[in-house]
């Protein structure tokens, strides 16, 4: 056991002894060892190494100035731009103050940069609404029409093809080059527009059928909280048919489509001879009626000639009905409303609740990526944390293992 | 001409710099007393002394209130830079060697004088570094346990409890 072993209350009043000396400048203690001690304390105290005059001045110099950085220096340049950049932001703080915002903004656009490039592309209202679709190619290119039209040949008629707009011809038959040809077409488009631009797409059917020169047989519009939606029947002139789809389809986003065709040139050619047979027959009973010599047989002969000319107005009849039904194209136009109340140009002007509705969505599914993101981020925060708090007793001792 | 007038200078900055300077004044004796009892060595003490001060003053918008008293914030970068100076040093012990003037006695010291001292220093030379780097905080930087304390990072009674022990080692080295 050594001559002295202090228990923690001589160690406080040792301690306190030295403490006492360093302010009095002078030993006072009775205690032998307490006195020596303080004795050392101003003896160490004493000893101590005093800076020169000319050292002293100088830094003293360099105090009152700033430390100013040597002309041309590194830290020089970047302390004039720090220093340009503050003048011309003065009321930004400091780096080290920005840096919890820096890193709150970085935690929040990580996951929209992960949305972004998940997405392949900036977010175009998913959630938001009907998304405007393509538009639908009415018009295929010639090549594709004239492979349509011998299609439609081949098949004979009620050749029906959803999704693709029927080929028309400058002729206005199927195939190219065939004026005689007779296509009976029947179109139906069923166009997505917002509640509120119902009536807006409505007239805009109604003035392109008029600007085409066709015309509306029948339209229904309504209006309601039930529902919103139309009907219109359009006969369209065949030859504008191809510029009138283009047309329509300009007017809201195309839902759906179909076409059909059915070609009645053989009903039409074939109406066409009798109705010529029938006429060359009248023409020829008007002939022998004139030269007949009895009252029967001109009787004979009248009677056949009402029944060729009921026959001729009745070829003459259904002729008409097949020139009306192939000049002219049935176009259906089915007007619906659009689910979220998107507008023709993507935006949402639909109602309040629709409006948090897709904010509820958009924020799941922000929040479900930040979920994906944290689950990444937090383990290597974490495993970041630890490294750099167990680096700093690491550093210390590094540093104080100078002093060995 | 007016000082005011011919070079104003923002108040907030010209309170920071009153404020810093005076921390210079308070301190720099005994900043410069711990770095070269640490270094023993008046020209590289001049130096890390210089560099303190510098990174201080450019570090003095970190200064943390509620982390401990300026002046033991300031003694931390002092250590800094002093032990950064002693590891620079060792890698380069085997070239040269510092001279270690700080123990020079000047010509008023008489020989009773010179000879406390010697028995000083040789008490000192028997401890390790860190007993060392403590009797420096406390007797050359003029610290409170409490301030040594926020500079080595342990608490308050640690930091007392070994400067006794280390004192008290010193005692017995002077005796020796």
């Amino acid at each position: 056991m050594s001559e002295h072993d202090p228990n923690s209350a001589t160690i406080e009043r040792e301690l306190a002894a030295i403490d006492e000396a360093l302010v009095a400048g002078s030993a006072s203690e009775h205690d032998p060892i307490a006195r020596e001690l303080q004795e050392l304390a101003l003896a160490l105290r004493a000893d101590s190494p005093e800076p020169s005059r000319e050292f002293g001045e100088e830094l003293h110099l360099r105090v009152r100035v700033g430390f100013p950085d040597r002309a041309g220096s590194l830290r020089d340049r970047a302390g004039s731009v720090r220093g340009s950049l503050r003048a011309a932001l003065p009321a930004l703080p400091s780096a080290r103050r920005l840096l919890p915002a820096m890193g709150a903004t970085a935690v929040l656009l990580l996951p929209i940069v992960v949305i972004v490039f998940a997405a392949g592309g900036p977010p175009s209202g998913s959630g938001g609404g009907a998304v405007r679709a393509p538009r639908a190619e009415l018009v295929p290119n010639p090549r594709e029409a004239a492979s349509d039209g011998a299609a439609g040949r081949e098949q004979g008629a009620d050749d029906s093809i959803a999704g693709r707009a029927l080929p028309v011809p400058p002729g206005g038959g199927f195939e190219p080059g065939r004026r005689e040809r007779r296509i009976e077409r029947s179109i139906s488009l069923e166009l997505e527009a917002p509640v509120d631009g119902m009536a807006r797409v409505a007239d805009g059917v109604t003035a392109v059928t008029n600007r085409h020169g066709g015309f509306v047989l029948s339209s229904s519009i309504s209006t309601g909280e039930d529902g919103s939606g139309g009907d219109f029947e359009l006969r369209i002139p065949a030859e504008r048919l191809r510029a009138a789809l283009r047309d329509l389809s300009e007017l809201a986003t195309v839902r759906s489509q179909s076409q059909s065709g059915r070609d009645v040139t053989r009903d039409f050619v074939t109406a066409q001879d009798r109705l010529q047979a029938a006429r060359a027959e009248r023409r020829s009973l008007l002939r022998r009626l004139e030269d007949a010599d009895t009252d029967a047989e001109a009787e004979a002969l009248r009677a056949r000639l009402d029944l060729v000319a009921g026959e001729i107005n009745g070829l003459r009849g259904q002729l008409r009905d097949l020139r009306l039904r192939t000049d002219y194209a049935v176009v259906m136009v089915s007007l619906v409303a659009a689910e979220g109340g998107a507008d023709e140009d993507g935006g949402a002007s639909g109602s309040l609740d629709d409006a948090i509705g897709d904010a509820g969505e958009l924020l799941v599914g922000f929040a479900g990526v930040l979920v994906r993101v944290l689950a990444l981020a937090l383990p290597i925060g974490l495993i970041a944390l630890v490294a750099w708090l167990a680096s700093r007793p690491l550093r210390r001792r590094r540093r104080e293992s100078a002093l060995a | 001409m007016n000082e005011a007038i011919a070079d104003p200078i923002p108040i907030v900055a010209r309170s920071r710099a009153e404020g810093f300077a005076e921390l210079y004044e308070r301190t720099f004796p005994r900043v410069y007393a711990y770095v070269a009892s640490l270094l023993r060595d008046r020209s590289a003490a001049e130096d890390v002394t210089a560099q303190a001060f510098e990174r201080a003053y450019r570090k003095r918008r970190s200064y943390r209130p509620g982390r401990g008293s300026m002046e033991a914030w300031l003694f931390g970068i002092a250590r800094n830079a002093a032990l950064d100076e002693l590891r620079r040093r060792k890698r380069r012990a085997g070239l040269e060697r510092d001279p270690e003037d700080v123990d020079a006695l000047g010509p008023e010291d008489h020989a009773e004088l010179a000879l406390r001292r010697a028995t000083l220093h040789a008490a000192l030379a028997s401890l390790d570094g860190l007993e060392r780097d403590l009797i420096a905080l406390k007797f050359a930087g003029g610290l409170s346990n409490a301030e040594i304390a926020g500079v080595l990072g342990m608490t308050e009674s640690n930091a007392g409890t070994r400067l006794h022990r280390t004192i008290t080692k010193l005692r017995k080295a002077c005796h020796e």
